[in-house]
């Protein structure tokens, strides 16, 4: 099949899905009104309730949501054949990925602003927020040890990566003190260190990193991950206007130009998909089904986005006629984002055998020979669109890690200081969280760590599916929409992560895997089971609540129908 | 002639808006968080003897009150409201 | 036992312009102020006496009723007034309330503000930070040659004393806060291409109540402009007190011009035939002068003898004020 073709039937999903689906569900069932006053308007401080508008949410949501995830999902997914991943991107982002990401957009605001804790609080039990404030600890540490693989694997397998990230980190910094301490006008700012970003995804063309270290020092992975979460812990103890913030400012430039011009390289190159539609039911990682579901990650579905949506965009939008747009309509462009990163891996490699042999040293590499490959379309010389397409990935993969470190130093002092206050220290916290990462990182086998994230991350989604439910169900509005992609959800991660947990125990039980392998299976298994236990208690818990929505609905009917 | 300019100059508004959104916004929102985290100390200083702490004069505190106005209503719910973790992933 | 004389003291220091007379609950502070204002009017100097007292005499001792009414001539030159606290805050708080309607163009002050206002009139230290704000209005105001602080009972004066310094290192540290806070409004602007902010009123109004707070305190305080006497008399506890309390204002850095002793019986009356409980008193007196002459020596600056009755009328604190000023 030809990849435009692909191109094509993305935007007419994406059509149908945002014009009638998410339409129908916005006026019929939400009832959304543009003069109801959202929590952005009533509860306005000028800072986490702020009208904002809706082209500017749609930009935060999409910069928010449009991490390494749906890039490299697709990309380990085609090994299943490229047929199966396709059918799933579409079908999961029309059915249930918009579905989600709008929907907890809107359980927010229509409850005041208020978050996913507080949310399964007042919605399913107070046990409830505990417990998934628990799960989301485990479920950013696979995101920072998944993650974290990605960095190092493409720092590995491209030369350049390390200096074009060295400069993106100088040409960051100076940002951060041309904007907040000499307050410089911010276009003479994004111009400066967008350059100096350019020039090193330049310079790391001429300047190699096994030519500067040798290839012992270029090749260790010891090396790139310690830089890596020394990274993060910078961005999570340094003020974060010094350091996170400013990075990622000029980062989403590179980033969104790359992007934006390598879609347009595929239309022109408009290839073939030349690896097979499908190959196999059950490959080294697993079944299609659960396995290829959840690795296919934010390009169908994501609870991540439920966060953003909930935490972030619901205390912003001024009128909930933009909920669809934002919160729907983002989810298509990301689906888009999935399909440009399958047509990435469907097409660029002449084989199977191709394919197979750069997989094996991870999906950065694939990634940026395909960057390469379609900004050469526009001119670009083949290695620099390799050293761009690098750091766009470890920029995707890096910005989405260092937010989850510094989330999990605040919640170690959260939740641990009242165990000892030493907790409360952040460098404790964050040395916690990046020894953990670091672990992950240097134990874990990379496919493995990327499906237990997938199934923590879409179980996360499942989750958020349920609290919406039961607001629906509370409210007495029709639920099916929410409801039976929650069931799916539910099932097919509990599937996933407990296939996956217990492949990785039994090799540690039968004494299969010795050494850092031993680390690793053991760890990812047991956050596997953790992740299991704790969605089976919120399940349960939910599906009680569920009941006794229920319940009271049946009575109202039954009162109304007798009056 | 003129509509048609006009829905140009809304269509790169919209664009500029967007990239706005996809780059500035956050930086713009923690400045204001930051900023935010500080009024609420602020409040809690001078307008603190409503909490029986006479940091400032209450005669001289009375005269900050009328800036304080709209912040006050914000500021209460700010020290009522539950923190929650996932507020900081967004 | 020759006192240095007053009269020296206000010659030799023309700049000392604040008189105050500090000392227990009704020792005559508010009767010495009189007859220092009546002294000092006759020397031709343009003098205002002011009470800062909530519970003010100065009605009393001038035989006319001047609450509330500014400033009144009592004789030429001399000139008079009781604050009315009360309806200082009354006014004040009418103010904030007009300025809130104003900037915000309601209708009708929010409840939780009004409920904010009242309580804070409420506040047991309303009053005096009113008083204390007005006698900087006062002085700034400016127009006599010599200001006349009819005190409060010591516990309050010092209280505002000890709090001044305390409020003008809070105002620092808020006003360090709320510039910080214009810092990141900045950035918030420059990344948003907003245009230049607008001043910031609050931070005018900080540097305007740190002013406040350091002019009146300040002038409790000045060396060279402000003279403080202590009142005592001749009895033990008063002697005790008064010791522990210059101790205190000492610390303060409030500079002590000296004592004056009140209420001195005639010694005359011990050669005349008067009753075995007046003589006694005059003995007991005559023992704790001596111990006010070995505890504060050289420091007594007058020794004013019990009157025939209590003063008041300008007749009687003339009478008085020709036996402190000789
Ligand atoms: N030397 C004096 N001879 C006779 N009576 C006096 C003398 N000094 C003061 N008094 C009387 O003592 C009473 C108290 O004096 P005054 O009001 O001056 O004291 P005060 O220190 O101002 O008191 P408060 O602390 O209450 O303000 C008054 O009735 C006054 O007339
Ligand atoms: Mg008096």
């Amino acid at each position: 099949m030809n990849s435009v073709v692909v191109l094509i039937l993305g935007l007419v999903v994406a059509f149908i899905g945002y014009r009638f689906y998410a339409k129908h569900i916005d006026t019929k069932i939400i009832k959304s009104d543009p003069k109801r006053a959202t929590p952005a308007k009533m509860y306005m401080d000028g800072v986490e309730f702020m009208p904002t508008s809706k082209n500017i949410l749609f930009g935060y949501q999409f910069k928010s949501i449009a991490g390494a995830a749906p890039i490299i999902g697709p990309i380990i997914a085609i090994q299943w054949g490229w047929l199966p991943a396709l059918i799933w991107i579409l079908a999961g982002t029309f059915f249930i990925g918009w579905v989600q990401d709008y929907s907890s957009a809107m359980v927010a605001m229509r409850n005041d602003g208020a978050s996913f804790g507080g949310l399964s609080h007042k919605l399913i039990s107070p046990r409830a927020r505990i417990i998934l404030l628990s799960f989301i600890y485990f479920y950013l540490l696979l995101i920072a040890g998944a993650f974290g693989n990605v960095v190092v694997s493409t720092t590995i397998a491209l030369k350049a990566a390390p200096m074009a990230w060295l400069f993106l980190t100088v040409g960051g910094i100076l940002a951060g003190q041309m904007i907040y301490r000499w307050r410089k006008d911010i276009i003479l700012t994004t111009v400066v260190t967008v350059v100096i970003a350019m020039a090193g995804i330049w310079f790391g063309t001429l300047a190699p990193s096994d030519k500067i270290l040798g290839l012992d020092l270029a090749n260790s992975r010891w090396l790139w991950a310690i830089a890596a979460f020394v990274f993060c812990y910078f961005a999570a103890v340094l003020p974060i206007w010094r350091f996170a913030l400013p990075i990622n400012y000029v980062a989403s430039y590179i980033v969104f130009l790359g992007l934006f011009f390598g879609i347009i390289g595929i239309f022109i190159l408009h290839p073939d998909f030349t690896l097979p539609a499908y190959t196999d039911f059950s490959i080294r990682i697993g079944p299609i089904w659960p396995i290829m579901f959840v690795t296919i990650a934010c390009g169908a579905i994501s609870g991540w986005h439920s966060i953003v949506s909930s935490s972030g965009t619901a205390r912003q939008l001024e009128n909930e006629l933009d909920a669809r747009p934002v919160g729907g309509g983002v989810m298509f462009i990301e689906m888009m984002l999935a399909l440009f990163a399958l047509i990435i891996a469907g097409t660029i490699y002449a084989s199977s055998a191709e394919y197979g042999a750069a997989i094996a040293k991870g999906p950065g590499g694939i990634f940026a020979a395909g960057v390469s490959k379609f900004l050469g379309a526009l001119g670009m010389p083949a290695a620099l669109g390799r050293s761009y397409g690098s750091v766009m990935m470890i920029v995707l993969a890096i910005t989405i890690m260092q937010l989850v470190i510094r989330f999990m130093r605040v919640a170690t002092s959260e939740l641990l200081s009242d165990v000892s206050p030493v907790f409360r220290n952040p460098h404790i916290g964050t040395f916690i969280a990046c020894i953990l990462g670091m672990v992950l990182v240097m134990t874990g086998w990379w496919q493995y760590l990327w499906v237990l994230f997938g199934g923590a991350n879409q179980l996360m989604a499942s989750l958020a599916l349920l609290l919406v439910t039961a607001w629906l169900m509370s409210e007495g509005r029709s639920a099916a929409w929410a409801f039976w992609p929650m069931i799916f959800m539910f099932i097919t991660t509990i599937a996933a992560l407990l296939y996956t947990s217990f492949n990785l125990l039994q090799k540690v039980i039968s004494g299969a895997v010795k050494g850092e392998a031993l680390i690793g299976n053991t760890l990812m298994g047991l956050v596997g089971f953790f992740l299991v236990i704790a969605a089976l208690i919120l399940g349960a818990e939910g599906m009680k609540a569920l009941k006794r929505y229920r319940a009271i609905t049946k009575a109202q009917v039954a009162s109304a129908a007798k009056a | 002639m003129s509509e048609e300019k006009k829905k140009k100059g809304s269509f790169f508004g919209a664009v500029k808006e967007f990239v706005y959104g996809v780059a500035a916004h956050d930086s713009a929102r923690f400045a204001l968080k930051s900023r935010a985290s500080m009024e609420h100390l602020f409040i809690l200083i001078t307008m603190g003897d409503m909490l029986g702490v006479p940091i400032l004069p209450p005669y001289y505190s009375l005269r900050l009150l009328p800036y304080v106005v709209p912040q006050i209503s914000t500021w209460k719910r700010r020290m009522l409201k539950e923190k929650d973790l996932t507020d900081g992933l967004a | 036992m020759v006192p240095i004389s007053l009269v020296k003291i206000f010659d030799e220091f023309p700049d000392r312009r604040y008189i105050m007379f500090g000392g227990k609950g009704g020792l005559g502070k508010t009767t010495f102020s009189a007859a220092t204002a009546y002294y000092l009017a006759k020397q031709g100097k343009r003098v205002l006496v002011f009470s800062v007292d909530p519970q003010a005499s100065l009605s009393d001792i001038f035989k006319k009723d001047i609450f509330g009414k500014g400033p009144t001539e009592i004789m030429p030159n001399l000139y008079a007034q009781e604050i009315d606290a009360d309806r200082r805050v009354k006014e004040y708080q009418q103010e904030i309330r007009k300025k809130i309607l104003d900037m915000y163009g309601m209708d009708k002050i929010p409840e939780e503000i009004e409920s904010y206002i009242q309580a804070a009139a409420a506040e047991p230290a309303m009053e005096e930070s009113a008083i204390f704000d007005e006698v900087v209005d006062i002085v700034v105001h400016g127009g006599y040659d010599y200001y006349i602080y009819d005190l409060v009972p010591l516990g309050h004066a010092l209280y505002y004393l000890s709090m001044a310094s305390v409020y003008d290192e809070w105002i620092d540290k808020i006003t360090n806060l709320r510039q910080q806070m214009r810092e990141y409004d900045q950035v918030a602007a420059v990344i948003r291409r907003d245009k230049e902010l607008d001043e910031d009123a609050i931070l005018n109004e900080l540097l305007y109540i740190k002013e406040r707070i350091n002019k009146s305190s300040g002038i409790l305080t000045d060396k060279q402009k402000t003279a403080f006497f202590f009142v005592l008399t001749p009895e033990e506890m008063i002697i005790n007190d008064t010791l522990k309390a210059a101790e205190l204002f000492a610390k303060f850095d409030v500079p002590l011009s000296g004592y004056i002793i009140n209420r001195v019986l005639p010694r005359e009356l011990k050669n005349q035939h008067i009753p075995e409980y007046l003589k006694n008193r005059i003995v007991m007196q005559d023992k704790y002068l001596k111990v006010i002459d070995e505890v504060f020596k050289g420091q007594i600056l007058a020794s004013v003898p019990e009157m025939e009755r209590d003063v008041t009328g300008l007749g009687m604190i003339e009478k008085l004020a020709e036996k402190m000023f000789y």
